[in-house]
């Protein structure tokens, strides 16, 4: 009598596998419309944009120099390493302010007195922009800080060089040259306040 | 004898949890203990030095916190209906201050006697091309990120990270036109010149300066777009 209420659990719990495996079938196989997956938004949320501050500026740039630095970090462990490598982009630009410019004029003579060639904004890493290249490990805010003034300092010792410094020069002496040409000056002297 | 296999199991499971928590606690202390160290593996560099005579009239400073809601949905379809279900998996939010510095400026490349017009009576007009927009630099204020993660999910990494913060200066960059910055540009360029024009002995009253616009296909569709309507 127990062996036969074995039985029959055992014929029932079959067929109850059985409709389950064939419904899974249906649902995977017959069924071709059927399909599912999960999904994440990539897409930010729009948010408004702010302008903090307007100026007037007028600020001569005769030499950009763009830069793409690939700068990583290394954090030493006794079972693994951990590494943060980052692509960083930004755009040095050598020139002089407008209101440091001085002018004598004498007939069709001209002299224009232009002040040291520098770098114009000590912001010039575009950061929004950065490429990450690879991430093991846990990095803080404070890791990629550092990471970005390496970056700074990379990226001013390789564009910031007498060479360049001196093209921007000989560049702003040709442009403006051709400025004044234009504006109708015969005899155009360029004296460096240097 | 069921209850004697349940408390092996329960035994195990609990072994193997305080194994794993042990191994990581130990990992932490191996990590806290480890001494940081930043080691340069990786130098490399692309420049491009370019030549160019540009005057930089104006420049905004502008603040936007890019923010993003990371929730799984199951989506899809089944028995020919649309399924579309948020999954409590838990979900993660995080808020990226960036400050960006954008700058007009008026490209002086290409300036010559015809950009000059004179007048017998001594007025002058400089005819100049339509200021353009660059993106001089980003920062991304790292101390004012914000983020929440859900308790089963993993933390946001650096590539999605950095992802959201191009997005959010292609942002900025979309929203230039609505910013006025071309117009203030136009405006900024007229008093920046005005002061050199005058050490050339011109006087305030007798200078204008003017722009070009140059058209460009674009221009030239919203023009026939204007017309057809």
């Amino acid at each position: 009598m127990k062996k036969d209420k074995n039985n029959i659990q055992l014929i029932v719990k079959a067929l109850a596998l059985a409709v389950i495996l064939l419904l899974l079938w249906w649902l995977l196989f017959a069924e071709k419309d059927n399909h599912l997956s999960l999904d994440t938004d990539d897409a930010i949320n729009p948010t408004p944009e702010q302008i903090q501050s307007i100026r007037d500026i007028g600020q001569w740039e005769f030499l950009s120099v763009s830069n793409e630095e690939l700068v990583d970090t290394l954090r030493r462990g006794l079972i693994k390493d951990d590494q943060l490598v980052r692509i960083y982009y930004g755009t040095l630009r050598l020139g002089f302010d407008m209101k440091d410019v001085k002018l004598e004029v004498q007939g069709d003579s001209i002299t224009m007195i232009l002040p040291k060639v520098r770098l114009l904004d000590p912001d010039f890493i575009d950061e929004a922009r950065t490429k990450a290249f690879y991430e093991s490990g846990r990095w803080s805010a404070a890791d990629r800080e550092a990471l970005y003034n390496k970056a700074r300092r990379q990226m001013l010792s390789h564009a910031l060089t007498p060479q360049n410094l001196e093209t921007a020069k000989d560049n702003a002496d040709i442009q403006l040259r051709r400025m004044m040409r234009a504006m109708g000056y015969n005899n155009i002297f360029i004296r460096w306040n240097e | 004898m069921h209850k004697t296999r349940l408390l092996t199991l329960s035994a195990a499971s609990l072994l193997l949890l305080t194994g794993c928590a042990c191994s990581e606690e130990e990992e932490r202390q191996q990590e806290a203990a480890t001494t940081y160290q930043s080691i340069d593996t990786v130098p490399m560099l692309i420049m491009q030095v370019q030549k160019c005579a540009r005057l930089y009239t104006t420049e905004y400073k502008v603040h936007k916190i890019v923010t993003h809601d990371d929730v799984v949905r199951l989506q899809g379809s089944l028995l020919k209906q649309n399924v579309d279900i948020k999954l409590p998996v838990g979900d993660r939010k995080v808020a990226i201050p960036i400050d960006a510095t954008l700058k007009a400026y008026i490209d002086f490349s290409e300036f010559s006697e015809r950009n000059i017009e004179r007048t017998a009576d001594g007025k002058i007009t400089i005819l100049l091309p339509d200021p353009k927009v660059e993106m001089t630099s980003s920062k991304v204020n790292q101390q004012q990120i914000r983020s929440f993660v859900g308790l089963i999910r993993g933390g946001f990494t650096d590539a999605e990270m950095t992802r959201y913060e191009q997005q959010g200066r292609e942002a900025i960059i979309q929203s230039i036109p609505r910013m006025g910055i071309v117009e203030m540009a136009r405006e900024s360029a007229a008093r920046t010149l005005a002061p050199m024009l005058r050490q050339m002995g011109y006087r305030e009253e007798d200078i204008t300066v003017a722009f070009r616009h140059e058209f460009k296909p674009y221009d030239i569709r919203k023009f026939l777009e204007v017309r057809s309507e």
